[in-house]
């Protein structure tokens, strides 16, 4: 494999958990969030931390973006989720908004606009995996327990009860179950998994800054999960491998000049979701038929 | 018999809506009540009172003879009340079998406790369930795909599946066919004969007249009547603000 293919099977590892990440919320839990690039930001600052100034190994800048983007958002999850589903992604949006400024700003912990660089190469148990290969072995082998995890509680009583609450709040409650604390939990659980993606990401690309966390991409990572599928195991693998894909494709058609690229991109994404939306609204992997 | 669930003065304004206005009831265990009463009596608005979906201006509810002052939804379905929907409310994107595990999963963490042991139980409960209202070959059907009378067995066999010992059920027998009713009546007969004390607001007279062990008669949020249904129908004042309500 190329350098180049496995640099994009890296990063479509990380975005592969990401959107399945942010399925958790969207899909099962039908809470949607367009702030999800803050978590997956505060996850990589962390990591980035922890490999400057502890150790750059895999499993703790993962694990530690995890903890960091779960404490967030436990503390803005329990007043968030107050609001009713329209307010919500509002409210998120204010969050994401708040969240560039701050990642520009804090130069202390972010390195303001020109971001945390010189991350050394990642290890694992203070062996060497910098090695590409070494390397995405390793991410894949979190993204599969990841999906096995995810994919056990989303088919227990967990998932059950979060999509009994998406489908109808009214009726969940009626059965006893606890609304805020099952959403709370929901939002925590992925933005866990967002985090752990930006510890990765940290490590993966060697330099973090602002522009990977921002709306558009938490644009992008919901466009991932609505193309794929929502509420499927494969929807948002297959969402991110397309979106990823998508880019590196377009530069191989004749005819369009570099700079018209990022408009054609988001021309197709945009075009891609509309259709999908009209026609099959549970995305490539959902059902065929619409969700009523 | 000493009611199981007893409301006193029950009340709700929306606005300058009465809705519910000083309503008192009680639901003795093993009989059915049935609520009647013309479109915006106050019926469905007297079930949200008491599960605390919406909340009561004044009033208490008393169950087995405990006040419960702070009443949420959630904590009333824990205590054995359970109630359906007039608009069933359905978790539609699940399967049949789904809607009725869930139902009895209430717990809000990430697994329910009690283990392995435990969710065969409940297993087993919701295959009863479905067995009882005849859904089983329909267990890996999604509810939204359900026919009108299946989709009102499901939303009973959610409740049904809960072991609850009162059961406030709106309107869950309008529109279904008459072997349907039929069969939707013996369920209910049954589990009335094993001590659950049913709540039930019904426009079919005929059904009422069948199947309820009493009625309470409600308009504009008051309680007009109460007592044995042959009473109650006869009386013409009543009949006449049933029906011309309804007409009008
Ligand atoms: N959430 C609400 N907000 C405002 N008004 C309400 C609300 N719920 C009920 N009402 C009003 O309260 C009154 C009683 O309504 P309710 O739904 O309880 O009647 P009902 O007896 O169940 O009628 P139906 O037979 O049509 O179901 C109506 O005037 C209705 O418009
Ligand atoms: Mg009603």
């Amino acid at each position: 494999m190329s350098a180049y293919l496995l640099n994009l099977a890296e990063l479509g590892t990380i975005f592969a958990l990401l959107s399945l990440s942010l399925n958790v919320l969207i899909g099962y839990g039908g809470i949607f969030s367009v702030a999800h690039a803050v978590f997956f930001g505060v996850g990589a600052y962390a990591g980035a931390q922890i490999a400057l100034h502890l150790a750059p190994d895999v499993l703790l800048a993962a694990l530690g973006g995890g903890l960091a983007a779960g404490v967030l958002s436990f503390a803005l999850a329990l007043p968030a989720l107050r609001v009713r589903g329209e307010y919500f992604v509002v409210a998120s949006l204010g969050l994401q908004m708040v969240a560039t400024t701050v990642f520009t700003e804090a130069q202390g912990i972010t390195g303001g606009y020109g971001g945390l660089v010189g991350i050394p190469p990642p290890s694992l148990f203070g062996l060497d995996i910098s090695s590409p290969r070494l390397f995405l072995s390793v991410c894949i082998a979190i993204l599969l327990a990841v999906m096995a995890g995810v994919h056990a509680l989303m088919r227990g009583s967990f998932g059950r009860s979060l999509m009994a609450v998406r489908d109808s709040e009214s009726a969940a409650e009626a059965f006893g179950k606890i609304v805020p604390i099952l959403k709370t939990l929901a939002v925590v659980l992925g933005c866990i998994i967002a985090g752990a993606a930006g510890g990765l990401f940290a490590l993966q690309m060697s330099f973090v800054n602002v522009e990977s966390f921002t709306l558009d991409q938490s644009v992008l990572i919901m466009a991932m999960v609505i193309i794929g599928g929502v509420g499927t195991l494969l929807g948002p693998l297959l969402g991110t491998a397309l979106l990823l894909l998508l880019p590196a494709a377009l530069s191989f058609l004749p005819g369009i000049p570099p700079t018209e690229l990022g408009a054609v991109q988001q021309g197709i994404y945009g075009l891609a979701m509309t259709l999908l939306m009209i026609f099959r609204p549970g995305g490539i992997a959902g059902r065929a038929e619409g969700r009523r | 018999m000493s009611p199981i669930l007893s409301v006193r003065g029950l009340a709700k304004h929306f606005g300058g809506v009465a809705a519910v206005q000083g309503v008192d009831l009680d639901l003795p265990a093993g009989l059915i009540t049935a609520l009647v009463g013309p479109n915006g009596a106050g019926k469905t608005t007297l079930f949200n009172l008491i599960t605390g979906a919406v909340e009561a201006d004044t009033g208490r509810v008393m169950l087995a003879g405990t006040e419960l002052a702070r009443r949420t939804p959630a904590r009333m379905a824990r205590l054995g009340v359970a109630r359906s929907f007039q608009d069933l409310r359905l978790f539609q994107s699940m399967s049949v079998q789904a809607n009725v595990l869930t139902a009895i999963e209430p717990h809000a963490w990430f697994w329910q406790p009690g283990g392995r042991r435990a969710h065969a139980r409940r297993l087993q409960a919701t295959e009863m369930a479905l067995a009882e209202t005849g859904l089983s070959a329909l267990a890996d059907a999604l509810a939204a795909e359900l026919a009108y009378a299946e989709r009102k067995f499901l939303s009973l066999a959610r409740i049904l599946a809960t072991g609850a010992q009162i059961w406030l059920l709106d309107e869950p027998a309008s529109g279904l066919d008459p072997a349907s009713r039929a069969r939707f009546s013996a369920l209910l007969r049954k589990h009335a004969g094993q001590g659950v004390a049913i709540c039930l607001v019904e426009h079919n007279l005929d059904i009422v007249s069948a199947l309820a062990d009493r009625i309470v008669f409600l308009d504009q949020g008051r309680k007009l009547a109460e007592g044995e249904p042959q009473a109650i129908l006869r009386d013409p004042a009543l009949a006449a603000i049933y029906f011309g309500e309804r007409r009008a």
